[in-house]
């Protein structure tokens, strides 16, 4: 089971979209076997602060290790898995 | 090129910026109040701004409302510490329909250039 954390700032159109595109990419590669838990920064400074995100959005892959958190655009999902992959097989 | 504007009040950080994204390929221009970074923006092109949200005369969210009267889309990212207390005056220019996202602080330089090449070049991992 993959657990994902998305780190934003507050509920604007273009996050949204975000969101929703990000929730495809990872249906279409981990299926039903993933979580995806959305944390606006602007409700939750303190969690943001005690996981150490550096700028929103960031993504990160809380389990299975290795943790990862990954910050950009997301829009491109083979960037997007390339980095967690490089990283799982690191 | 690209080109990112920082405006804060704060030398040392206005330098970490230079210093940091200068040698990484980035040019960059910095403004020390909000409104000498309104005047920069209204000058030059820039493909990012960092903003301090706490400053002497106009703070972060006040140049934000300014910037966004000349520009919706240029990405601009609020230079905060993660604490409440920063927070209540993002919440209401979140609710103003003001677009933004945050950049935590205190960093260092190689958080600085991860943070920016993920913003300008696409993901990055840290």
């Amino acid at each position: 089971m993959y657990t994902f954390l998305l780190y934003i700032t507050g509920r604007r159109q273009k996050t949204l979209a975000l969101i929703e595109t990000l929730k495809g990419f990872l249906t279409e590669r981990f299926k039903d076997q993933y979580s995806l838990e959305i944390v606006d920064v602007l409700e939750d400074p303190r969690r943001a602060e005690e996981d150490m995100i550096l700028a929103t959005p960031t993504l990160v892959k809380s389990a299975p290790p290795p943790i990862r958190k990954i910050i950009g655009d997301f829009r491109n999902s083979q960037d997007l898995f390339a980095l967690l992959n490089s990283r799982d097989h690191a | 090129m690209k080109h990112i504007l920082v405006i804060d009040d704060d030398e040392a950080v206005r330098k970490l910026f230079l210093l940091s994204l200068e040698e990484t390929g980035y040019s960059v221009f910095t403004a020390n109040s909000g409104m000498d970074g309104i005047k920069a923006f209204k000058e030059g092109h820039y493909d990012l701004i960092f903003l301090d949200l706490k400053m002497p005369g106009m703070n972060g969210v006040e140049t934000l409302r300014e910037l966004r009267k000349i520009d919706r889309a240029v990405p601009v990212y609020i230079i905060t510490a993660f604490h409440d207390e920063f927070f209540a005056q993002l919440k209401k220019a979140e609710a103003d329909g003001m677009d933004f996202e945050v950049l935590r602080k205190p960093f260092d330089r190689r958080q600085l250039i991860t943070a920016t090449k993920g913003i300008l070049e696409g993901p990055t991992s840290y």
